[in-house]
């Protein structure tokens, strides 16, 4: 098959899938892959796709990004296909680009059917490289367990990433287990790249040289939802309650092994009613409480995350979108839960809402969502999604680095002569806190409207007062939070990109490609988003011939706002399609309009 | 604390004066704040009141310590009458907000209070639950069979056809019994009172804020103003009857053939010491160091 000289992927990025049948190892296979690239230096982002059910027929890929570059995105279009199972890498290879390369079991176990073996479905342009996976897995461990070993085998070889980084990262991922599986897997590896070498003419382009970039022993790589259960720990987190729902539920388990050690608690609770409720009551102790949930959970919190704006209680409440509504699409991402984060309550619920673009800052702003929740007293939404929770980064991270998105400190009260208020009018809105066990502090906090001293009161003034109270201290954040990253040539742009949280990876590779093809384009990237950052947007927005909002929901949720914001149509670049918005829509949308 | 009482208006007799110098150095007064209860006159939740202000006096539990958790309802503004720190929460939410209250801050003392409707209707599915985790609290339940907040409509716990705002032509459904429920959850300390006889009522919770444990103290009371033909003074003072002396509370199967018979019995139907949630927590924080 002939290679195509003028398309061909270039070395320092490549998209490898490895798809099978549930049970298959193909995601397995993923880990290793992306933790060798790590290893030898380079960066990975990881983004799998497996069946809601746990076994059976459901195909399972394992989609990896390996790049010289920090990956802002996994890319739509694989370059290679591993395939582990004949029928379901044949509905994959539609995802593979038109040169892409296709390594399959030459030795099936079962004859297939000529329309059932993956080599004969590639297209003209495409090469396949046909392996015995099978009976190479068998030479090594006796069994067809370890045919995707061998093939990372052949994929070492083919693409010139360095062997004994395979060799290391399959150590350290069967680290917890026997010497012999450690062995016999190394030797899987090994039959796969020698049978690759004797045997393979390598028709492909791909080669990153067998350069080691540099050691990094100690990478991790990580899921946005490890990240977020990390930043909680180094928060200080002691309470964690939640019930357990897709995509959230790594957060608890992550939790679970973890918390107890540093004396935090976690809690599986009967729903998700009682989790927030747990977490406003030990918020409430003064202690730093967090759930995490998706969708659904969270219509059933909106009740509690109210009473906490109320009362002005902290809590961390970190939802992890997926498609909607109701049920919606479980383990599909979407950006459709930004109305309800911010909006969803009874009356009008001032609280923050922050939305990280990356596995590194799903650490450093649940970190940071734990001081917002204490210093303003008050609930702190993050907003994650399932791409953000689920795909894995290397990463390097640290608190230090996480106060680039500001310190935000504690207000608590001292006893005086006068009795305590508990809700003080100040400038900013905060007023000096105290919880149980303090003395002479003593108060009572509701949900009811209050005075200054918590007691009920339904007057007009007293009302307007406390609304108002409740308004400044996020008006005081907005002033104190740094300002959204910005990023483009200074002066007048043809095309200004709005976008957050998953989103912006996309956003950020539009903006270089349209910048390569001769364009004045730029973007403005708000991690906070509520309190609304409307002089920014306006700033920028007063920069750009054209303003457009791209995000992974199908009305344009964020572009409302910021519509509100510029007083100015802007071009929604929104789509609802179970996958993260990709690269090419929002390039193509401002390729379109402005011709 | 109040206004000097002998200052009130007119004269008053030494008996009066006797009384209230005699309530002022029981040290009852430490346990209630400067706000005066919005219930009616005659209300039960007087009596429940006073029973547990002696039990948390006797106790000399520290005011900077006490967390008075509670729903919505008229039992639900027990919070802004006691001297302690308080949360009114949400309808039906008072169990899970005060767990997290207790798990996150151990060494208070978590007093829950809420009505038939906030604990049995909005909030029935937390009760279990709490439970079975054994978190350490003291939960009364005011039973008056009634919602009475909102103006006399059915509760969970009103008897089948009594007439209410909401069933002008008699209640459909069945009641639910809090002890019988309580019970077959397997509450560790499981007990009953009347807040028409507060003394009576007192050192079953004292009782109960001692136990370790969830607590759960089922306290009937006469909603005066929205409930004339159910639990009312006239028709409880003929039907109340204590727990046996020879009661068993480690019998559960005895307990519940108490709750079950047609006597309204009062006492402590059931207690067992077990593991609390914090104990486990330190159990398995031991285990995740090792």
């Amino acid at each position: 098959m002939a290679v195509s000289e003028t398309t061909g992927p270039a070395s320092s990025d490549v998209v490898i899938k490895i798809c099978g049948a549930a049970g298959d190892g193909s995601i397995a296979a993923g880990q290793i892959l992306n933790l060798a690239a790590a290893g030898m230096g380079y960066h990975v982002m990881n983004f799998d796709s497996f069946p809601a059910e746990i076994r059976g027929f459901g195909k399972s890929v394992a989609h990896s990004r390996i790049s010289v570059e920090r990956v802002l995105t996994p890319g739509t279009m694989g370059d290679c296909l591993v395939a582990l199972d004949d029928p379901h890498s044949i509905t994959e290879l539609a995802s593979l680009r038109g040169n892409g390369i296709v390594i399959y079991d030459s030795r099936p176990a079962d004859y297939h059917e000529e329309d059932q073996a993956v080599a004969g479905w590639l297209q003209p342009g495409m090469i396949g490289y046909g392996v015995p996976l099978r009976d190479l897995s068998a030479e090594a461990t006796k069994g067809a367990k370890s045919r995707n070993i061998v093939a990372l085998g052949v994929v070492s070889w083919l693409f010139g990433l360095d062997a004994d980084g395979f060799r290391w990262a399959i150590g350290k991922r069967f680290g917890g287990k026997s010497e012999t599986v450690r062995e016999t897997n190394i030797a899987a590896f090994n039959l796969g790249w020698e049978c690759a070498a004797r045997e393979l003419d390598k028709a492909d382009p791909i080669d990153f040289g067998n350069v080691a970039l540099a050691r990094v022993e100690n990478v991790s790589i990580v899921s946005g939802n490890e990240a977020a259960a990390q930043g909680c720990i180094d928060a200080g987190l002691r309470l964690y309650a939640g019930y357990p729902i897709t995509p959230a539920t790594k957060i608890m388990e992550v939790l679970g092994r973890k918390l107890p050690a540093t004396g935090g608690v976690v809690v599986q609770t009967e729903d998700e009613i009682s989790a927030i409720g747990h977490v406003v009551g030990g918020g409430f102790a003064g202690k730093r409480c967090a759930t995490a949930t998706s969708g659904p959970g969270l219509c059933l919190m909106v009740e509690c995350i109210n009473l906490g704006v109320m009362a002005e209680v902290p809590a961390v409440i970190i939802d992890c979108q997926r498609g909607g509504p109701s049920t919606g699409l479980p383990t599909k991402t979407e950006q459709s839960d930004l109305n309800i984060a911010i909006f969803g309550a009874s009356g009008e619920s001032p609280r923050p809402v922050l939305a990280p673009t990356n596995v590194e800052e799903c650490y450093a702003l649940v970190l940071k969502a734990f001081e917002v929740a204490e210093a303003f007293q008050t609930p702190v939404i993050v907003l994650f999604d399932f791409f953000l929770s689920s795909r894995m980064e290397d990463v390097v991270w640290s608190r230090e680095a996480a106060d680039r998105f500001g310190v935000y400190e504690d207000f608590l009260a001292t006893p005086t002569p006068e009795p305590y208020a508990r809700y003080a009018i100040t400038e900013t809105g905060v007023s000096p806190r105290a919880y149980p066990g303090m003395p002479e502090l003593v108060h009572p906090i509701t949900g009811l409207e209050h005075d200054e001293h918590g007691l009920p009161n339904y007057s007009g003034p007293v009302h307007t007062r406390m609304q108002r109270k409740r308004q400044r201290k996020l008006e005081t954040l907005l002033a104190r939070w740094p300002a959204p990253e910005v990023v483009g040539p200074e002066g007048d742009l043809e095309v200004g990109i709005v976008s957050w949280g998953s989103t912006v990876g996309a956003a950020k590779n539009a903006i270089k490609r349209l910048s390569e093809s001769g364009m004045r384009a730029g973007g403005i990237f708000p991690r906070l988003m509520w309190p609304l950052a409307g002089d920014a947007l306006r700033e920028f927005s007063a920069r750009c011939g054209m303003l457009l909002v791209a995000e992974t929901n199908s009305s344009g949720q964020y572009a409302a706002l910021v519509e509100q914001a510029t007083h100015r149509d802007v071009l929604r670049v929104c789509e609802a399609a179970a996958m993260p918005l990709p690269t090419a829509a929002i390039e193509a949308a401002a390729l379109k309009v402005h011709g | 604390m109040a206004q000097d009482p002998t200052t009130l208006g007119g004269t008053l007799n030494a008996e009066i004066v006797a009384d209230i110098s005699a309530v002022q150095q029981s040290g009852l007064l430490d346990y209630r704040s400067e706000e005066l209860p919005t219930w009616c006159p005659g209300c039960g939740y007087y009596g429940i009141t006073q029973a547990l202000m002696q039990a948390l006096a006797d106790l000399h539990i520290e005011n900077r310590n006490l967390a008075v958790v509670s729903g919505i309802g008229c039992a639900g503004r027990m919070p802004f009458f006691v001297n302690g720190y308080g949360f009114h929460a949400i309808h039906g939410r008072a169990l899970p907000v005060a767990q997290g209250v207790k798990i996150a801050k151990p060494e208070l003392t978590v007093l829950v209070v809420g009505g038939d409707g906030d604990g049995l209707g909005i909030g029935g599915g937390h009760l279990p639950h709490a439970v079975r985790r054994n978190v350490d609290l003291t939960y009364v339940l005011f039973d008056n069979g009634i919602y009475g907040l909102t103006k006399g409509q059915s509760s969970p716990t009103t008897p089948t056809g009594q007439v209410t705002g909401s069933h002008p032509y008699g209640n459909p459904d069945r009641p639910l019994d809090a002890v019988t429920l309580g019970l077959a959850y397997r509450a560790s300390f499981m007990a009953r009172g009347y807040a028409g006889k507060p003394h009576e009522l007192y050192p079953i919770m004292k009782q109960a804020l001692e136990h370790r444990g969830f607590s759960f103290v089922v306290a009937i009371t006469p909603c005066v103003t929205f409930d004339k033909v159910n639990i009312t003074y006239d028709r409880l003072r003929e039907s109340w009857v204590p727990i046996p002396d020879d009661h068993d509370t480690s019998d559960l199967g005895a307990a519940m053939r108490l709750a079950l018979s047609d006597k309204l019995y009062y006492g402590v139907f059931f207690r067992e010491d077990r593991p609390t949630f914090n104990d486990n927590v330190e159990d398995t924080s031991g285990k995740a160091r090792e």
